[in-house]
């Protein structure tokens, strides 16, 4: 055995460890990945350089520096109390009946998760979820799931909606405009049938008694605003950091800079104390992330990815839409039932390889776009296919609302089985159609 | 001055205790927590009385602070059922930090201090490892002042 040979298999038997340490849920899954970053210094092919700088083997900042700006921002605007304004606000919209009250939640939910963190949308539209349950007399959990199910399929609307889409448009060089251009087609489409789908997905549920209604009405959402001239204050620089986003390109300013500013300025005009938002930082999950890339950047340096690259290119025939196709359904398996962030920084550099060795007549981007659906909306399927996923399950439990891991998976699999369906007719559609 | 001289009757109260007599107790005898020994009778944590304050409230509006403008005045009984079936321990913080405490003998300044530096309005006082007595800091400021 060559020295390169086993480097690569080190490499790979690191990494294939430290994914399964973390897919039990067992461990500390920052713990594991930084422990895997530590394992694969020791390879002689890793040095400072290829961690700290590089671009394509070392921990990618912009996705780092991403995260950290839009975890400042959302922890500022959560302040305000707008979302839970806007959440009751829909749900009277809905006057007291079920299905429109679902359908608000879930609306306003996929939009949430398109602009905040997966995890924080859910964490926000639960609390106010119970409360109109509660006042309704029945159970949250079919709004509860349902909103699960949003959150995922909002976060693949754009460039900032989830840790994936970050990881991947960020590693793919995909600017905001041409990720919402290409992705919100799709989620508008998935979230259509997602609605139409909630009759059959939850039979019987909707129906509850008159009486009640008057105590969801009741509810006065403009008591959920906490700090008035935050709130104004959080809407300008929202603004102008969804424009930056928006025109990045043109200003020639990346999305994590954008972010950071945008966050830098919200800690100066709220005036929060400094441990506030230091506190709502996830510093875990971003060690987590930089563990991550540095093992991955060590299947790239070792020639793991590479192999990988060309064996499924061969597999595929080099056939561009047999590789969407593979892409997509893999993306679609996968994710219903591992950490897809793991899964989303491993396949971003095969599907690099990808796009610059293919051949076909239709723009190689369309294999992100096929990760990315397959990714994002592959976590619907079981209640541990995303972490909003997880979040949901025990804030229903914390609810005295307990969902089975089969309440949960019948339905999932409906969902993830339509998005599927929709996913490819929508990629055969755009792409290769008329190309 | 020393931490025994400053002991004062306090209710103690085991980790498996019922959290509403626990909740009548502190209101009853306007108490600013109680202290919570483990099953061995050791002091295991302080139990303030402002953490219970998050039991009077509906459970998501105990997930979701906003919300506490938004549903009104809370219903009759509401802490009662939200207590019910508890233990004290399910009460105590994720965190618990460091539990107060001090030996029979320290000086009122070091008692001072302990409590200071820990936040805590109630200090467990030990003699040779075991639970002898309870200051609290309303006690200790008024033998401060005294002296």
């Amino acid at each position: 055995m060559n020295i390169n040979t086993f480097h690569a298999i080190y490499a790979s038997t690191v990494f294939v460890i430290a994914y399964a340490l973390i897919t039990t849920e067992r461990f500390n899954k920052t713990l594991v990945a930084l422990a895997g970053a530590v394992a694969v210094f020791f390879l002689p092919v890793i040095n400072s350089n290829e961690v700290f700088y590089s671009r394509d083997t070392g921990i990618d900042w912009d996705v780092i520096f991403l995260l950290l700006g839009m975890m400042i921002i959302v922890s500022v605007v959560r302040q305000t109390g707008v979302f839970e304004y806007i959440a009751i606000w829909s749900a009277k919209k809905a006057e007291g009946s079920p299905l429109r009250i679902m359908i608000m939640l879930v609306v306003v939910t996929t939009v949430g998760s398109a602009f905040l963190d997966n995890v924080t949308t859910v964490l926000l539209i639960a609390p106010v979820t119970v409360l109109v349950a509660d006042r309704l007399a029945i159970s949250p959990a079919p709004f509860l799931i349902a909103e699960s199910f949003a959150s995922d399929i909002g976060g693949a609307a754009t460039l900032v909606g989830d840790p994936t889409s970050i990881i991947i448009g960020t590693g793919a060089n995909l600017s905001f405009i041409s990720f919402l251009a290409n992705m919100g087609p799709a989620v508008l489409l998935v979230l259509v049938a997602l609605i139409a789908m909630l009759p059959p997905l939850f039979p019987g549920f909707f129906t509850v008694d008159p009486d009640r209604v008057a105590d969801v009405m009741s509810l006065d959402e403009r008591e959920a605003i906490r700090n008035r001239k935050l709130l104004i204050q959080c809407g300008i620089v929202l603004l102008a950091v969804f424009i930056g986003f928006v025109l990045h390109h043109v200003i020639h300013m990346e999305p994590s800079l954008v972010a950071m500013a945008g966050a830098g300025i919200l800690i100066v005009v709220s005036g929060l104390d400094r441990d506030f938002y230091l506190s709502s930082v996830e510093w875990e999950t971003l060690l987590f992330f930089a563990g991550l890339f540095v093992m991955v950047g060590a299947l790239v340096r070792t020639g793991v990815i590479n192999n990988l690259a060309h064996a499924a290119s061969h597999a595929t025939g080099h056939n561009l839409w047999l590789t969407t196709v593979l892409i997509l359904g893999v993306s679609f398996l996968f994710s219903g039932f591992v950490n897809n962030v793991p899964y989303a920084a491993t396949m971003t550099p095969i599907v690099a390889e990808f796009v610059s060795s293919l051949h076909g007549p239709a723009n190689h981007d369309v294999l992100w776009w096929a990760l990315l659906l397959g990714t994002i909306l592959g976590g619907n399927l079981t209640p541990i296919g995303s972490s909003a996923n997880i979040v949901i399950v025990g804030l229903a439990e914390r609810a005295g609302a307990h969902v089975s891991f089969w309440d949960f998976t019948k339905r999932g699999a409906v969902v993830v089985a339509v998005s599927f369906a929709i996913s490819l007719g929508y990629l055969w559609v755009r792409y290769f159609a008329f190309a | 001055m020393r931490a025994e001289d400053l002991e004062e009757k306090f209710p103690i109260v085991p980790i498996d205790s019922d959290a509403v007599d626990a909740a009548r107790m502190i209101a009853e005898h306007s108490l600013p927590g109680l202290l919570v020994t483990d099953t061995a009778g050791q002091p295991y944590a302080i139990l303030p009385a402002f953490a219970m304050l998050r039991f009077i409230l509906p459970r998501y509006v105990q997930d979701d602070l906003t919300l506490a403008g938004v549903v009104g005045e809370p219903t009759r009984g509401q802490a009662t059922k939200n207590l019910a079936g508890k233990t004290v321990g399910d009460l105590l913080p994720d965190y618990l930090g460091d539990i107060p405490s001090v030996d029979a003998r320290a000086i009122i300044t070091r008692v001072a201090a302990e409590m200071a530096q820990l936040r805590s309005s109630l200090i467990a006082v030990t003699k040779d490892g075991k639970l002898h007595g309870v200051i609290t800091a309303s006690h200790l400021l008024a033998a401060a002042l005294k002296s």
